[in-house]
């Protein structure tokens, strides 16, 4: 069955084109010495969803399978398809915090563009830890969900700071 | 004076502590080269291993350019393993180059520059570093191993890239 893309692999693809944007913006920045230190890590950051992306395609798409077809695998597919979107968000919120820092020191024609890319992060973010608590293997103190939960904090505090920079 | 030049000096004058040392500092490149280049594994990456560094003790003493030492050990490395490939196809030795060689040794000498301009940054950076981008670490993560608040990771990450830019190109910014 090929790889299908859901909300896990489309939430990380949102937060890979919001990490390319901010090192873009970093990028573009004059003067700014420290750029090329944000855009490395901006560039490892998208570098890091897209393979989320590909990997949450297809343990998506493998509980998926066994969903319908009853599999005995169903219970460590699910494990798996739970882990990825963790990690998705766990991401997220570090493009939402690299998004912080370039909005703070960018030219301010390009402000806009890294608050909006932490913002994109923060829902990416958001995406990925819903996805986590709606698995049927997780429960309310799970410390996945935790985890989840913890990086869409920080996603939302950061986008908060990014949209309010240079106010 | 490099590393390499004062490494290979001490090596002449006899310091067995020395050849330890560079021993140390090149067997992952050579290993690299083996393995990355020319797909060589387990018995075949030992021999060619054990043929270098046999080469390189005898041989020490023709190298004109003791700061070249890393492109020297190289080509002996590329040799040793043509060698052993040719010998295992019975093929000429220039049948058996992989055509993308010189882009895989191109990377490797890169990434082995990078590594020893690492060994070069204070250890907070060293560990900073490695756990962003070797390890894929989140920021939190490392905040959380490091007690520094997780804020502040992207920026302290920026600054060691910087000194680790200024290690690598001295004559940049």
């Amino acid at each position: 069955m090929a790889a299908k893309n859901g909300a896990g692999s489309i939430a990380a693809l949102t937060a890979a084109a919001a990490a390319r944007l901010i090192a873009d913006v970093a990028r573009e920045t004059s003067g700014w010495k420290g750029s090329a230190g944000v855009v490395a890590q901006a560039t490892a950051l998208a570098e890091r969803c897209e393979a989320l992306a590909v990997e949450d395609a297809e343990a998506f798409t493998a509980a998926l399978d066994a969903l319908t077809n009853n599999s005995p695998d169903l219970v460590d597919r699910m494990v798996t398809a739970t882990a990825v979107p963790v990690e998705i968000a766990v991401v997220a919120a570090d493009v939402a915090e690299a998004a912080v820092v370039v909005a703070e020191r960018c030219d301010g024609l390009l402000r806009a563009d890294a608050a909006g890319a932490a913002a994109l992060a923060a829902g990416a973010a958001s995406a990925a830890a819903h996805l986590v608590r709606a698995n049927l293997t997780v429960t309310a103190d799970d410390p996945r969900l935790k985890r989840a939960e913890i990086a869409v904090d920080d996603a939302r505090y950061s986008a908060s700071r990014a949209l309010d920079s240079g106010t | 004076m490099s590393r390499d030049e004062e490494l290979v000096g001490r090596c002449l004058a006899g310091d067995r502590e020395a050849w330890d040392e560079l021993v140390q500092a090149y067997s992952r490149y050579v290993y690299a080269i083996c393995s990355q280049g020319y797909r060589l594994q387990g018995a075949d990456a030992e021999d060619v291993f054990q043929e270098v560094f046999l080469r390189v003790y005898d041989r020490l003493g023709t190298l004109r350019d003791r700061a070249a030492l890393r492109p020297w050990i190289a080509q002996m490395t590329r040799r040793a393993c043509l060698d052993k490939l040719a010998a295992a196809s019975r093929e000429e030795v220039s049948d058996v180059e992989p055509t993308d060689i010189d882009e895989t040794l191109a990377e490797l000498d890169d990434a082995f520059a990078v590594r020893g301009a690492m060994a070069e940054l204070p250890e907070e950076c060293q560990e900073v570093l490695d756990r962003f981008f070797c390890r894929d670490e989140s920021y939190r993560t490392i905040g959380d191993a490091l007690a520094i608040p997780s804020g502040t990771i992207a920026s302290r990450i920026s600054r060691c890239l910087a000194r680790l830019r200024q290690i690598l190109d001295p004559t940049d910014g």
